[in-house]
């Protein structure tokens, strides 16, 4: 009987999911094979040419290539931004600790569209980058933010920083403080107790906050088309485009379910990883 | 000045750059609203409150925030009913391959959001739910449902099924011994629960700009599409508008359910 009254309660959400999330995506492999006609549509046989042209032609690997390079930049720099932060404010015993908890999670909560037009605004030919650039006598004339690698960085970074301080935030916390002090009294410096015990103890941490924003970087469509506009293109922004202006819906599921692949297989690596060296992701 | 003391005030000054780099777009974005100019330019130039009037009279704007609203109570009226009978069965009950069911509810979490928008497009055209409300909020509960379920979990593992097992010996059903003693206890959770979904569904794009009907329009899309066309400090006034919200949002969360314990 308890059996049964578990399925019973489950049952709503797992047919919402495989009736809404797991079988579209999975419809989506027949669609990919289908060849796509100009004028036309799609019609009916059995092609790889999505595929092929995604793996092979020049322009898609660019995609591709700048899809990858941007969530390993924008990873990297979170992580270097954010593991001072996140071992500040799982150290702190400060009484607004919480409340600056809350200034980390407040422009995650913030809509994402607002928080990327602030950041039009600042990265613009005339924005307040600039203006500062040139009032500190850096540049004479106008740094180029917008539409290009620059500019997708600084914001992307700014955009999934949160993510990386909290899970970071987690992983410091759980590190006993015993064992720093017992590295201090054996008399390692701060430098190599740092290096030698916090940092390897907080490498779990590291992992799940890395993959977390590399997935979500690379899965980005909001802040890539606004601040990469329709040129400057990533995968997600390519996917968008293949279903609502070319209407190529072969070429664009082949697209999504490289996507996810390229997601899936992340995700399950780091599980693997941090079951290997003993530690929960 | 010593180096414990070097470095705790190095520490102090990168964290306060940090803050600083995160509020950055807000201030910026807050400032561009109140400027005379028509175009958008930081610092504002004199300071003036149409384009606040401007959007709140805009009968598009206000028909978005309705149409906005409207779907996120619905999803997350519908990802708390299906979120926390899914989180008390995978903590209360053993389900075998609970693993796998917990996957698959947090699987929304990290997948794509651009692919469920496209492969909900196609299934949508398929089975004829294209452009319908329905469709639209089954969607979003797919993605909100995740949020519910994280917090739910993390909430009915902080309390002792012992006071449940003891409603029922004292003679109370299974659901009078639920909404009576267990879902008072979680509240907290199922709050920070609803909060979170409420806030994914109105602030989603990538999943409704490719549902959303013919005289359908949801706040975040509408902005998404006015930016596409050009900036103006209208969108500004907007943006204002919902970063106020948001931040007596989170505070009164924070003091309400302490928010911060379920991020």
């Amino acid at each position: 009987m308890r059996h049964g009254s578990g399925w019973w309660l489950l049952a709503p959400a797992l047919l919402l999911l495989l009736a809404a999330f797991v079988l579209p995506v999975g419809l989506m492999v027949p669609m990919s094979v289908r060849p796509y006609v100009p004028l036309v549509g799609i019609t009916d046989g059995f092609t790889v040419r999505y595929y092929t042209r995604l793996l092979t032609d020049s322009y898609y690997l660019e995609i591709i290539g700048r899809t990858l390079a941007l969530g390993f930049t924008v990873t990297l720099s979170t992580l270097l931004i954010g593991y001072p932060v996140a071992f500040f404010l799982a150290r702190t015993r400060s009484r607004w600790r919480n409340w600056l908890t809350i200034l980390i999670v407040f422009p995650l909560m913030l809509n994402l569209v607002v928080r990327t037009f602030g950041w039009i605004a600042l990265l613009a030919q005339n924005g307040l980058v600039n203006q500062a650039l040139h009032a500190l006598g850096l540049v004479d004339s106008p740094v180029k933010l917008l539409f290009n690698f620059a500019g997708l960085l600084i914001a992307m970074t700014h955009i999934f920083l949160p993510f990386m301080v909290l899970v970071l935030i987690g992983a410091i916390q759980n590190i006993p403080r015993d064992v720093e002090d017992a590295a201090r009294v054996l008399g390692a410096s701060w430098g190599s107790t740092f290096c030698r015990v916090t940092l390897p103890l907080s490498a779990p941490g590291i992992l799940s906050g890395s993959i977390l924003v590399f997935v979500l970087s690379i899965s980005a469509l909001v802040t890539p088309r606004l601040l990469g506009g329709p040129t400057y293109q990533v995968m997600s922004t390519l996917i968008f485009d293949e279903f609502l202006q070319r209407l190529n819906w072969p070429a664009g599921s082949a697209q999504a379910l490289l996507l996810t692949i390229m997601v899936l297989t992340l995700v399950y690596l780091s599980g693997r990883l941090a079951r290997r060296t003993g530690a929960g992701a | 000045m010593t180096a414990v003391r070097l470095r705790a005030w190095l520490l102090r000054v990168w964290v306060a750059l940090v803050f600083g780099f995160l509020m950055l777009p807000v201030v910026v974005i807050a400032l561009a609203s109140f400027s005379r100019t028509s175009y958008l330019t930081v610092p504002p130039r004199g300071l003036t409150l149409r384009w606040f009037t401007a959007v709140l009279g805009d009968a598009e704007y206000l028909q978005a925030i309705g149409f906005s609203l409207l779907l996120a109570l619905v999803a997350t009226v519908g990802a708390l009913g299906t979120g926390v009978a899914a989180s008390f069965a995978l903590i209360r009950r053993r389900v075998p391959g609970g693993a796998l069911v917990s996957a698959l509810l947090n699987a929304p979490l990290v997948f794509p959001a651009v692919v469920v928008g496209v492969a909900l497009l196609q299934f949508y055209a398929m089975v004829h739910l294209n452009g319908t409300f329905v469709g639209l909020a089954l969607a979003h509960m797919v993605i909100t449902v995740p949020y519910v379920v994280r917090a739910v979990t993390a909430s009915l593992q902080g309390i002792d099924p012992e006071l449940e097992h003891a409603a029922r010996v004292l003679g109370a059903s299974g659901p009078v011994a639920f909404f009576t003693v267990t879902l008072p206890l979680i509240r907290p959770g199922v709050a920070a629960g609803a909060l979170f979904a409420f806030i994914v569904s109105f602030d989603n794009v990538p999943v409704s700009i490719f549902l959303l009907g013919s005289g359908q329009m949801t706040l975040p899309v509408k902005i998404f599409t006015a930016i596409e066309y050009g900036v103006d400090p209208s969108i500004a006034a907007i943006s204002t508008l919902l970063i106020v919200l948001t931040g007596v949002g989170l505070a009164v969360a924070e003091r309400w359910i302490g928010f911060h314990r379920f991020v």
